[in-house]
């Protein structure tokens, strides 16, 4: 985790459904039923955006569980993020991210949003992965990942959302600033050394 | 039925509460036969509720470019013109809360009044989206506008009156409207699909294009106030409709059940029809929409003074 990234040990610890007053419980039942998702490709194959439509067809339909695909970053509560992270739109990503409101979740998609898969090495990809750039939540690894293992990696997500990350626990909203990330690839020649 | 006491009118049955519940229901009922009829299963019946109470305890973004006063005013003043609207209509088959001579000329510039906010809220946005989504909303407004007005003045001509409640004792007494004047029909229900930019009249809130129109800065609270006014629109309209061209009152569980009807019809039409370019949509208004209402209109003045 770089250091201009949030810090997760801030956040709340998860809290028993038990402690939990009625209208936290109102507020969690609320969230967790209504996730709203934007979908943004930070520079994946393709491969992870053509899979995830295939949540909103009629074989997987994925609005029993309340998810809907919004055009607006104000509007969502999930960030679903494909691909690995090239420095054109890093910046971009950062934005998005910020401009989402509180309580927002991350959801990477893919093995490139995990590790940079099949370009880790590439010039113009950030090393490492979605992580290094934005905090993520909940990693679907597969290259694609199956509408099974989204579908799961969502459920997993709303899960781990019970309690976490109340508007009441934030006094501001999480803002992520630029990261300190490679710029050039590990292994590229020194401009000199080619002179 | 007669109508209750204002208050409870106010704030409990037709209007408030359970105006409020019923919009919540039409939309959830739209949405799972938009589902149903493309082969989906669709959201669960309180879907909606989830939606609006999340909306509500989400955090409110304020951009800095905005007029505050004017970004937090706006949703509150649309919902209101709606939830005004409201009382004027025949809702769930109960007689109006308030009646006077020219109420239907109140009820459809309280309808226009929430469209003309949501244009001012995007154009305020200084978001490049949501400003072309407002244009996008104002010219959509001026387009179905005209032909949806005379779509609901032909009923008005036909029982001689502008008194919501005068018409609808006509149209009870009458053969259904929908049979005599079936263009302004027709139009009008179009019109209510093109008032709440449901698909294909969904170019101001276009996601491919625009990212959402005129909501597009809109959060939390500001969208949860704009989503229910659209829902409490599509409840007036509807009611309206049903009153006007499908036999009155009545019996108020058979005018409920009507109002079931026009929104399958709508929701079928939906998932039917693929969204109309900007210029599209109003090409059809004015060059389809417009003059067949006027050629509805002139039948009727004939058949009225012969």
């Amino acid at each position: 985790m770089q250091k201009s990234a949030i810090d997760l040990s801030d956040i709340q610890e998860d809290t028993p459904q038990s402690r939990l007053t009625i209208e936290q419980r109102l507020r969690n039942w609320a969230r967790i039923k209504s996730p709203w998702a934007i979908h943004y490709n930070s520079g994946s194959c393709n491969g992870c955006d053509i899979e995830l439509l295939t949540l909103v067809t009629p074989r997987y339909d994925v609005e029993r569980f309340g998810v809907k695909l919004q055009g607006s970053p104000r509007h969502a509560d999930i960030l679903i993020v494909t691909g690995s992270v090239t420095f054109q739109s890093k910046d971009r990503l950062i934005r998005i991210f910020n401009q989402m409101p509180e309580p927002k979740l991350v959801l990477g998609l893919g093995s490139c949003s995990i590790s940079g898969g099949v370009f880790h090495d590439c010039y113009c990809v950030v090393q490492g992965g979605v992580s290094n750039v934005i905090p993520v939540d909940v990693f679907v690894p597969g290259c694609p990942p199956r509408p099974e293992a989204m579908i799961n990696g969502l459920l997993v997500l709303l899960d781990i959302a019970k309690g976490k990350r109340q508007k009441s626990d934030y006094n501001q909203p999480t803002i992520v600033e630029n990261p300190d990330v490679v710029e050039a690839p590990l292994n590229a020649p020194e401009e000199n050394g080619e002179k | 039925m007669s109508a209750p006491h204002p208050i409870i009118c106010l704030l409990l049955f037709p209007g408030g509460l359970m105006l409020l519940a019923s919009s919540l229901f039409y939309e959830w009922l739209e949405r799972k036969l938009v589902a149903r009829f493309q082969n989906r299963i669709g959201p669960k019946v309180y879907q909606p509720v989830a939606d609006m109470l999340k909306l509500i305890v989400k955090e409110e973004v304020i951009p800095k470019s905005v007029n505050r006063t004017l970004f937090i005013l706006l949703p509150i003043f649309g919902f209101a013109c709606v939830m005004t609207a409201s009382l004027y209509v025949p809702m769930f088959g109960v007689d109006a809360a308030i009646g006077m001579s020219g109420d239907l000329v109140i009820t459809m510039y309280l309808l226009s009044a929430m469209s003309v906010c949501l244009g001012m809220a995007g154009a305020n946005s200084l978001n490049r989206f949501a400003v072309v989504g407002a244009t996008r909303t104002l010219t959509q407004l001026f387009a179905y506008e005209a032909p949806f007005m005379l779509s609901l003045l032909l009923p008005a001509i036909a029982a001689q009156s502008w008194n919501i409640a005068t018409i609808t004792k006509y149209a009870e007494g009458k053969t259904w409207m929908m049979l005599t004047l079936p263009i302004g029909f027709v139009i009008s229900i179009i019109g209510v699909m093109g008032k709440l930019e449901i698909p294909p009249f969904d170019a101001p809130e276009a996601e491919s294009e625009i990212v959402s129109g005129a909501l597009s800065e809109y959060s939390g609270r500001g969208l949860a106030l704009f989503r229910i006014a659209k829902n409490v629109e599509l409840v007036v309209c509807l009611s309206l409709i049903a009153a006007f061209y499908l036999g009155g009152i009545g019996n108020p569980l058979l005018f409920i059940l009507k109002t079931f009807v026009l929104l399958a019809v709508i929701a079928l039409l939906q998932s039917s029809l693929t969204r109309f370019r900007i210029d599209q949509t109003i090409g059809l208004w004015w060059q389809v929409g417009a003059i067949l209402s006027l050629a509805q209109l002139m039948v009727l003045i004939m058949v009225k003074v012969l």
